[in-house]
């Protein structure tokens, strides 16, 4: 019966009831669709991430990871490369040379890395080819030609066949130096990563550095992130002289996005629902002064102090539970339109591809995010209810009776 | 006869510690189970905080009230709702129905914070609704209903639990003549054949005319006790059988 009274309580004012009702709704449907927006974002910028820069898994010489010298490669690397991509779970591999140099030509200078790659091999691993926006992709039979970002084409002033210098310590810390031409120019999703990285053949950069036939990184690319965990371990227990680290080790950076991501929903939410329980608090307390008596008389007959707080909960509850299932409806139906069509945010490509993000945006939404509505949105209802309660409770019915 | 109502001494005193006001003063009160009692006085005489004093709704600052020989002065605030739940019931003078149950609903509504079983409840709100005069109104919201059949419902509401006695503050005084008769007729009735007490506050000539005893207080004194019209005409009945 007390149900039948909170919920028959919550409509006896319906215009007064709605205006909460949309309020609930239409901030679940803010909350919720904001974090499918940053969702988007970052599930975009994890897979940008690891298909086209770091992989899933990335193994090293342990010393080379502390000081990039060019004797820190990887023992046997590419017989290494051959067994790994014999794993059920791993989709390619690729083997790299790298090395940190300086790129020079007439008008400038910068400090870059060096990728000495074997293209086709990186082609099935990091799909870079396909940020090709002008000449040509590194061929097989190539020699000292370079493969370099448009961010860093312009700031140097180079354009396509171009001829740049590349410097580098050798494996005997001498300076060694090479005369490398443009072969093509590409273009990422990620500017800063555009600017940093230039990408010669392997064997051109092996010879640089006086280690022929080595490798110092080997990126490998899984069919699915869910044998992120399981691969890194058996790699790690079976080559336990080199250092095996996923992505997230990698470029912590990007695991810090997810989790900051994450953390923005509590906050997001948090802020929305705090602002939707004042105007809750508002419109309770509002009925309790208009019902004094009424409670009063309640009192007087014998409901206790429990009973008459339980009341006032479950009007609450009823508040606002009445508009999150439709504040969830709508999220799912724009998360899941925009999801399928994406959100172009092409006037601001600018500032999103300096951070690495695409300008189409694609909102995403799972499980989680739902759990954690319902948990704030029963805390909602927790502390929304607590005031109106306690004016309730503090009630003497004589008096109230009389009001 | 069984006592239901014992006031011991009660005093009420607001503004104890600067200008003292004693809206009781040393009242003692002793009413018997099956009275039909009335408590005049003019506006501020006391009548209102001695009947929720009574009623467990207010302490006294002095004294103590006994209802059926349990002391409830001494009760705490959870052991007084549960006590006034299952002895008192009360009938206000603006009906205090909870606007939101149907009349059915209202009078069940007490029984379930009872806890008394579903079956006993329907079967007790068809009793009650047919004494009340209005078994065909069960299923109406108390905004359908008149002040008169409002006020029988709060009657209603208020047997359903059973009590030891029904407090009554100013039942009649927002009733025309008519209703305030009707709902007299209908307390009359269960006081003789229910022997249930009754104990109103009133100003209406309507309810002391029927009361058999009607109490006076003045400045939270009670400076008469004397037997109603109708407690005359009883007592002279009774002498004349004699």
């Amino acid at each position: 019966m007390i149900i039948k009274v909170a919920w028959r309580n919550v409509w006896r004012h319906k215009t007064r009831s709605a205006v909460i009702v949309f309020s609930v709704m239409f901030g679940i449907w803010a909350g919720i669709f904001m974090q499918s927006f940053m969702n988007g974002m970052v599930e975009q910028r994890v897979r940008t991430s690891i298909q086209t820069e770091v992989s899933h898994l990335q193994i090293h010489n342990p010393g080379f990871s502390k000081d990039h010298d060019a004797n820190y490669f990887i023992p046997d690397g590419p017989a290494f490369v051959k067994t790994i991509s014999g794993f059920p779970q791993v989709q390619s591999v690729c083997g790299r040379v790298i090395a940190k140099g300086m790129i020079a030509t007439s008008s400038g200078s910068a400090g870059i890395k060096i990728n000495g790659i074997e293209p086709a091999a990186e082609r099935s691993t990091t799909q870079l080819d396909k940020s090709l926006i002008e000449g040509n992709y590194l061929s097989t039979e190539g020699k000292n030609e370079i493969f370099i970002g448009e961010k860093l084409l312009k700031k140097l002033k180079l354009k396509l066949k171009s001829k740049v210098v590349l410097t580098v310590m050798d494996k005997d810390n001498n300076i060694a130096s090479g005369a490398f031409r443009i072969r093509g120019i590409f273009r990422t999703q990620n500017t800063p990563y555009d600017e940093a990285n230039v990408f010669v053949y392997g064997k051109d950069l092996s010879e640089l550095l006086g280690t022929p036939g080595e490798i110092h990184e080997i990126a490998v690319l899984l069919k699915s992130n869910a044998a992120l965990d399981s691969t890194c371990q058996k790699l790690q227990s079976g080559w336990p002289s080199v250092k095996t680290e996923t992505w997230k080790e990698i470029a912590p950076e990007i695991d810090l996005t997810v989790s900051v991501a994450n953390q923005s929903f509590y906050i997001f939410m948090g802020i929305i629902m705090l602002a939707l329980a004042f105007g809750i608090v508002n419109t309770m307390l509002m009925a309790i002064l208009e019902r004094t008596r009424e409670i009063g008389m309640l009192m007087a007959l014998g409901m206790n102090k429990a009973k008459v707080f339980y009341m006032i909960f479950l009007e609450t509850l009823f508040l606002v539970f009445c508009g999150t299932p439709f504040g969830i409806i709508l999220s799912l139906i724009t998360t899941y339109y925009f999801g399928k069509y994406g959100i172009d945010m092409s006037g601001y490509k600018e500032v999103y591809s300096s951070f690495g993000y695409s300008e189409m945006i694609y909102p995403t939404i799972n499980l989680r995010d739902y759990r954690i509505i319902l948990e704030l949105v029963v805390a909602t209802t927790i502390f929304s209810s607590l005031f109106p309660a306690r004016r309730a409770l503090k009630l003497n019915p004589s008096e109230a009776i009389r009001k | 006869m069984d006592t239901v109502i014992d006031t011991h001494n009660v005093f009420k005193i607001y503004n104890e510690k600067s200008i003292p006001v004693y809206a009781v003063n040393g009242v003692h009160l002793h009413i018997e189970r099956g009275e039909f009692t009335a408590l005049v006085g003019p506006s501020g005489s006391g009548k209102t905080t001695l009947l929720n004093m009574i009623g467990g709704l207010d302490k006294p600052t002095g004294g103590y009230v006994e209802i059926n020989g349990q002391n409830i002065t001494k009760m705490n605030s959870n052991e007084l709702i549960n006590f006034r739940m299952r002895n008192i019931g009360f009938v206000f003078q603006s009906y205090n129905l909870i606007p939101v149950l149907t009349a059915s609903e209202n009078i069940e509504f007490i029984m379930l914070l009872q806890k008394v079983n579903k079956k006993d409840r329907k079967k007790r709100v068809l009793e009650l609704l047919k004494e009340i005069g209005i078994p065909d109104k069960g299923n109406i919201r108390p905004s359908e209903l008149s002040g008169g059949q409002q006020q029988r419902v709060v009657v209603a509401r208020a047997l359903a639990s059973k009590p030891a006695f029904i407090l009554a503050d100013e039942p009649t005084a927002n009733l025309d003549s008519v209703s305030a008769s009707n709902l007299l007729d209908i307390m009359e009735k269960l006081n003789t054949e229910e022997k249930m007490t009754f104990l109103f506050s009133t100003h209406d000539q309507r309810v002391i005319d029927r009361a058999h005893r009607v109490i006076t207080l003045q400045d939270g004194k009670v400076t008469s006790d004397v037997p109603g019209k109708e407690g005359i005409a009883s007592d002279r009945i009774l002498e004349h059988k004699k």
